[in-house]
């Protein structure tokens, strides 16, 4: 089944298409990628679907549930969760802190009288030793590496156990071992039937990690599914390369 | 009704003053892209600049004016070499370099209490026979009208210089993107501190002038600057023609305000204004 | 020895607003500059009801709180609409807004000739003409906000506040809706400073509304600036500079009819200075 859907999705910017009648569905229990050349409209996909930004027109489906409007705050409790591509953590808080203030309690009372709450401590804990960042806890999120700051933004959206992960190229800029533990995390999510969606642009991994590629160029959808067919399309080539 | 030209002449002579802050204001804002609290302060450097230059040390007015509008100018262009831009090469956040600012508003404006009193002084010598003339049935002062006349003056002189000159392209490219601008080739640092030196010499000139109409004292700075924001937000901050538009809008407002209600409302309606637009039209009356 | 326990007073009062201002800029990181108006609402709210109805201080104490939390709530609902520099502009709005309302809702208020003959509070025996005794009841409510502004940073909310400091979008995507926490720290900090204000008021027994303008919003940002942002402690030690600094320029010998000019160009330059070389004050845990 799909589990999220988009319907004509429009977004300007300036007169701009950044994303224009876009119409894709993503299946539920797959890594599906999003891939395209820069300025495409991927990163501008991912913001809408995550509620940073509003569409100008069109429809997102999640679960069934037809959106005209989806607020940050909402998509949490849609199961939806992210990360950015310019890596947006909570610099002047320690690593502990950066996966816990994710997962305390919603609402604004119930957070103030929350008391120390072993259970997340624990999840915590868990977290952190997956990504490997368990010895840092203490330390200052601003004070990372650029790796440990990739790994510690996967963590926290894993923090949160969402049905449906939205990662903004994951991959960039991390050595081959750093890379290998991103891979096996998004293959473990695979393997507990969550949704991951992808953008990317390290083809090798888009073949070797993605069920489902969409090709996206100028806003529009290009071509569509399977990666090994998909990237053998003379469209997909042009668009990348440029006629 | 018989106070309605009067009540009008008012409201441009409030706007046209406004003008005048918040043509200074926007044309640093648009350089430097942060609300320089200090910019009011130019205002009361003028005036006491003069004060002291006519009252103390005995030169001609002329003089002193022109002395007290450098005066002005180089405080601001102090300003900016000593604070501003060290905290702009540290790549200090809006809210550092608007607390600084805060900070030299502050100790300007106690270090003018202290070398002059906090008592309201006036730059005039006679302030009861200065010439006066009607105009549509309502009453004029001399420098009112130099102010009416300053404002239109300044305005086109500034546009002049911003669509006209080799530095005015500079500066216009510093507001679109300072960093490109930079890469281009252009002496940003020494562009921005020019702008500072012409933005806070219009502010002081806008002291004397106030200072001859009313008089000063140490805290008009403030009262302009905020005055100043809110003309320059209304319609559309960095925008110069929205600032004018906003600063006659404003004075309008207050005069007819007052009208109804008592004087002590003038700066509550003012605020209150700055609130409703930013609430509905935070971009101002012009998008950019 | 009586002289001590004023300055002891007054700076439990200031380390109450001191600290309360923290909770909104330090951790929640929102520029506000309309605190005096919340201490001027507990001010004015337990002096009308001290001279004027039957109602005793402590009464008057939670009615304060009750009025600064309703205005503290509208406030902030339309502060929430307004980003970076206007929202500290907004602030202001406010706070000049208020200010002219303490200056001419004559019937409450006096107006500028202010209330005066406030009495000290009833409580069982004690007398509170004794300052050593209201010391006491100072300190006591200090320490209560004090341990509730740490029971409030240490919990899950407290955090929540500080990620909103560092990234709100970023939060907001897993779930927190900002706006609720913003305006819940807003409102506990505005009813902390309405303590103050009915503190302030049955100690000197006569308040105006000169007390309560921007400039005192602005020594409250300065001393918790100076003390350190995001650290409670570090507020009690910038309410301690801020009551001995005066003492400290009399010692050296300023007269005392400039000393209040002394010590704004003091804090001026106090802030400058600490935006240049150590925006994170004292001992502050969170830089600008």
């Amino acid at each position: 089944m799909k589990i999220i859907e988009t319907k004509n999705v429009v977004k300007r910017f300036n007169g701009v298409h950044a994303v224009d009648q876009l119409s894709i569905g993503i299946e539920k229990g797959l890594i599906s990628g999003i891939i395209g050349p820069n300025g495409s409209g991927k990163t501008t996909l991912v913001n809408l679907l995550s509620g940073i930004l509003q569409m100008d027109s069109g429809v997102i489906i999640i679960d069934g549930k037809k959106n005209k409007r989806l607020l940050p705050h909402h998509i949490s409790s849609f199961g939806i969760t992210r990360t950015f591509q310019n890596i947006r953590l909570f610099e002047q808080m320690t690593v502990l802190d950066n996966i816990l203030v994710v997962i305390t309690d919603r609402n604004v009372f119930k957070s103030l009288f929350e008391k120390y709450s072993t259970h997340r401590h624990t999840i915590a804990e868990e977290i952190l030793k997956k990504v490997g960042l368990w010895e840092k806890r203490d330390q200052l999120a601003v004070n990372l590496s650029y790796g440990q700051r990739k790994l510690l933004e996967i963590g926290r959206t894993l923090a949160t156990k969402a049905e449906v992960y939205l990662f903004d190229e994951p991959f960039a800029g991390l050595f081959p071992e750093m890379r290998k533990i991103v891979s096996n995390i998004l293959l473990e999510l695979q393997k507990k039937n969550k949704t991951v969606v992808l953008i990317e642009h390290d083809i090798g991994l888009i073949r070797e990690l993605c069920d489902h590629i969409f090709v996206m160029n100028e806003g529009r959808l290009l071509a569509e599914g399977k990666p090994e067919s998909v990237l053998e399309k003379e469209e997909v080539i042009e668009a990348y390369i440029g006629k | 009704m018989d106070i309605l030209p009067q009540l009008i002449l008012n409201s441009i002579i409030a706007g046209a003053i406004y003008t005048l802050v918040a043509l200074g204001f926007n044309f640093i804002y648009g350089a430097t892209k942060f609300f320089n609290l200090a910019h009011g302060i130019m205002a009361a450097i003028g005036g006491y600049a003069v004060f002291y230059f006519t009252k103390t040390v005995g030169l001609n007015m002329y003089v002193a004016i022109i002395l007290g509008i450098a005066l002005a100018g180089l405080v601001g262009f102090g300003l900016d070499k000593f604070i501003y831009l060290p905290l702009r090469k540290r790549k200090a956040s809006n809210m550092v370099l608007l607390v600084a600012s805060l900070g030299a508003m502050t100790a300007m404006q106690a270090l003018i209490a202290i070398l002059f009193s906090s008592r309201f002084k006036t730059l005039t010598e006679n302030v009861g026979t200065q010439k006066l003339f009607t105009i549509f049935g309502g009453i004029i002062t001399q420098t009112q009208l130099i102010i009416l006349l300053s404002a239109a003056v300044i305005m086109a002189s500034l546009v002049v210089m911003l669509y006209k000159t080799q530095f005015g392209k500079s500066v216009r490219a510093i507001s679109d993107d300072e960093e490109v601008a930079r890469i281009v080739g252009i002496h940003t640092n020494k562009i921005i501190g020019t702008v500072f030196f012409i933005g806070s010499a219009i502010t002081g000139f806008t002291g004397i002038l106030i200072g001859f109409d009313v008089g000063i004292e140490p805290t008009m700075g403030l009262n302009l600057l905020l005055k100043g924001v809110i003309a320059s937000i209304i319609g559309g901050v960095g925008n110069i023609y929205g600032g004018v538009l906003g600063a006659f809008l404003l004075g309008f407002l207050e005069n007819f305000g007052i009208w109804k209600l008592s004087g002590e409302w003038k700066d509550a309606i003012a605020f209150a204004l700055l609130i409703v637009f930013l609430i509905f039209r935070p971009r101002g009356i012009i998008n950019k | 020895m009586e002289y001590l326990i004023h300055l002891s007073i007054l700076f439990s009062i200031y380390a109450i607003l001191g600290v309360s201002l923290n909770l909104v800029i330090g951790y929640a990181g929102l520029l506000s500059v309309t605190h005096a108006a919340f201490y001027g609402i507990g001010a004015y709210t337990t002096a009308i009801f001290l001279t004027k109805s039957n109602i005793g201080f402590f009464s008057s104490l939670i009615l304060g709180i009750a009025i600064a939390v309703v205005i503290s709530l509208l406030i902030g609902i339309i502060l929430s609409k307004f980003k970076g520099d206007y929202y500290a502009l907004g602030t202001f709005g406010f706070n000049a807004i208020i200010f002219a309302i303490f200056l001419n809702w004559q019937n409450m208020t006096r107006g500028s000739l202010g209330i005066p003959g406030i009495s000290r509070p009833e409580l069982f025996d004690i007398d509170f003409e004794n300052n050593l005794n209201f010391l006491i009841l100072a300190v006591i409510l200090l320490i209560l906000i004090y341990f509730s502004s740490r029971f409030v940073i240490n919990s899950s909310f407290g955090r929540v506040l500080k990620a909103i400091r560092e990234d709100e979008t970023a939060i907001a995507v897993f779930g927190y809706n900002t706006l609720y926490f913003k305006l819940l720290i807003f409102i506990i900090s505005a009813a902390m400073a309405a303590v103050a204000g009915s503190l302030y008021a049955s100690y000197i027994t006569f308040i105006d509304p000169s007390s309560f303008q921007l400039t005192e919003s602005m020594f409250i940002l300065t001393i918790i600036i100076l003390g350190g942002l995001a650290n409670l402690r570090g507020s009690i030690l910038g309410a301690l500079f801020l009551i001995l600094l005066p003492e400290i320029l009399r010692f050296v010998g300023f007269p005392s009819d400039i000393e209040a000019q002394m010590r704004q160009m003091v804090y001026g330059i106090v802030l400058i200075i600490l935006m240049l070389y150590r925006p994170q004050g004292f001992i502050g845990e969170y830089k600008l």
